[in-house]
């Protein structure tokens, strides 16, 4: 169970996140959904301990993360695996060297033993046959992958995505939704996936959380979200684009703003 | 006027916490040091020896060939007027003297500044940029331990090793000037040279190398590890890495100068 509670973080005087509340269940698939800007990438950022909230707590489990620093995050983040929107894998290092790396740095096993692991891993993704080339010698999607067998190397309780489909075309888009459900429902890791593709969400999450300017604006199942009457989830479910979302970010009046300048 | 002092507070405010930045990311450096030094099979895999080659060895073929024309730059220069004086027989000891404590340390430390710290800003910031670092951070894998580690001992092996090659080298180029140059001969030319050349002149000059060592590294890496945003502020961290690099080198130089021979 990781429960969030009322965490708050501002930029400046932007409150970026501004009182977020919500439960995700071990075990399960949540989507946090989100406009762009509406405080998703602050909260996985908090979420991973790579930035502090101003205020708020989180617990995974017993664990409290909060306000842990260094050394002291790595207990939770040994449990826990990451895949970066953009793979964020280690350009100097080969395929097999990439999903090799925790596993060397952090258990005493034999070179042999852990190249039969990276040959595991690589094989859940299908990319078995890559280990030798470098990330820059491979596309968008299979980087991807490359980066989800490095972030299941140590075998997590727990997977963050940070928009995992995002820039990939519609196949490989589903194949790695497809992965991430495999993941959940045969090996049992809760996934938490931060993202704005709808129908994904729709498709395979257990639960979904919508944040809209630094609150959570609805939370439940694909059903009870799809059921919602609130017109602003509906206009960001069906992604139209009149409704009582504004494209427009600015807060000052645009007449004033005008005559003033 | 109030806004001339506002500007100069804030900057010197900046400029302190880079430092108090730069000596906890040198403390951070030295324990993770000892804890790789420790360890036999991580050690094996930083890869130090491929480091030292990279900074080291391919740095070879500029810091000679500079260091032998220096060599022979400083003779013409100084027999210039020892000749009217008919005391060419000084150029050996002098030359020596002065590669040794300064200009060899000094140039070398400028050279690598410019080659290597400018490398190390630029691929760390690049990490940076990509969430590298980040996933890294993620993994529970300390990015001081497995990036500036191996850099730092590869570099404090490397620079000494690459400013005594570059001294000899000066001292070479040197002397084969004055011999085909100026009639000196070789005998004359070696001897005047050990008479005056003293251990402390070279040790001390080793000395300074190292500690250029520690700066490179450090400030190298630092700006790498602080860049925010995009291709761009990489490209500005660099440029600040090196400017940084060159002042650093040239204080702290007249600092230990000054200190060994003051």
């Amino acid at each position: 169970m990781i429960v969030i509670e009322d965490l708050r973080k501002n930029y400046g005087d932007r409150k970026v996140l501004d009182g977020v509340s919500f439960a995700m269940e071990r075990r399960k698939i949540t989507h946090i959904l989100g406009t762009s800007g509406g405080g998703k990438s602050t909260l996985l950022k908090v979420m991973i301990g790579a930035l502090k909230p101003d205020a708020g707590r989180i617990r995974y489990g017993d664990m409290d993360i909060t306000n842990l620093q260094g050394r002291q995050l790595d207990p939770y983040r040994k449990k826990i695996g990451m895949l970066f929107q953009h793979g964020a894998l280690i350009n100097s290092l080969t395929v097999a060297e990439n999903v090799g790396l925790p596993i060397r740095e952090h258990t005493g096993l034999d070179d042999n033993i852990v190249k039969i692991m990276v040959k595991m891993k690589l094989e859940m993704v299908g990319l078995r046959d890559f280990e030798e080339l470098y990330p820059a010698q491979l596309s968008g999607g299979m980087q991807k992958r490359v980066a989800l067998a490095r972030a299941l190397a140590l075998d997590p309780e727990l997977v963050y995505f940070d928009e995992p489909t995002s820039g990939l075309d519609p196949i490989v888009a589903s194949v790695i939704t497809k992965l991430i459900a495999d993941l959940n429902r045969l090996l049992g890791i809760t996934c938490i996936v931060v993202t704005h593709a709808v129908e994904e969400a729709m498709r395979i999450a257990d639960k979904i959380v919508i944040l809209y300017r630094g609150k959570v604006l609805a939370q439940g199942t694909p059903g009870e979200i799809r059921e919602s009457s609130d017109p602003l989830v509906q206009q960001f479910i069906t992604g139209n684009p009149d409704g009582p979302i504004s494209f427009r970010a600015s807060s000052k009046d645009y007449r004033e703003d005008l005559l003033i300048g | 006027m109030k806004d001339l002092f506002g500007y100069a507070g804030r900057k010197f405010i900046l400029y302190l916490q880079d430092l108090s930045s730069l000596v906890y990311l040198f403390r951070e450096t030295l324990q993770q040091s000892l804890v790789l030094l420790r360890d036999g099979k991580k050690l094996r895999e930083a890869g130090i020896l491929k480091q030292v080659d990279e900074i080291g060895t391919q740095s070879l073929p500029l810091v000679l060939s500079v260091s032998a024309l220096l060599g022979i730059a400083i003779t013409v220069l100084i027999s210039f007027q020892l000749k009217d004086m008919g005391a060419l027989s000084y150029i050996p000891g002098f030359v020596a003297v002065a590669v040794f404590r300064e200009i060899g340390p000094l140039i070398t430390a400028m050279i690598v500044a410019g080659r290597v710290g400018a490398a190390f800003t630029a691929r760390i910031g690049t990490m940076k940029v990509s969430e590298e670092i980040l996933a890294l951070e993620t993994m529970a894998i300390n990015p001081v331990r497995f990036l500036v580690v191996q850099r730092f001992v590869a570099l404090l092996l490397a620079l000494p090793a690459l400013t005594l090659a570059a001294n000899f080298t000066s001292l070479l180029g040197s002397f084969v000037f004055s011999s085909t140059r100026l009639g000196i001969r070789a005998d004359t030319y070696v001897r005047e040279m050990l008479d005056v050349l003293a251990f402390k002149d070279i040790y001390s000059g080793v000395a300074k190398a190292a500690v250029f060592a520690v700066l490179i590294v450090m400030i190298g890496c630092y700006r790498g590890l602080v860049v925010e945003g995009g291709a761009e502020d990489v490209g500005r961290a660099t440029m600040i890495s090196v400017v940084s690099c060159t002042l650093a080198i040239i204080l702290l130089d007249t600092v230990m100068t000054t200190a060994f021979y003051g």
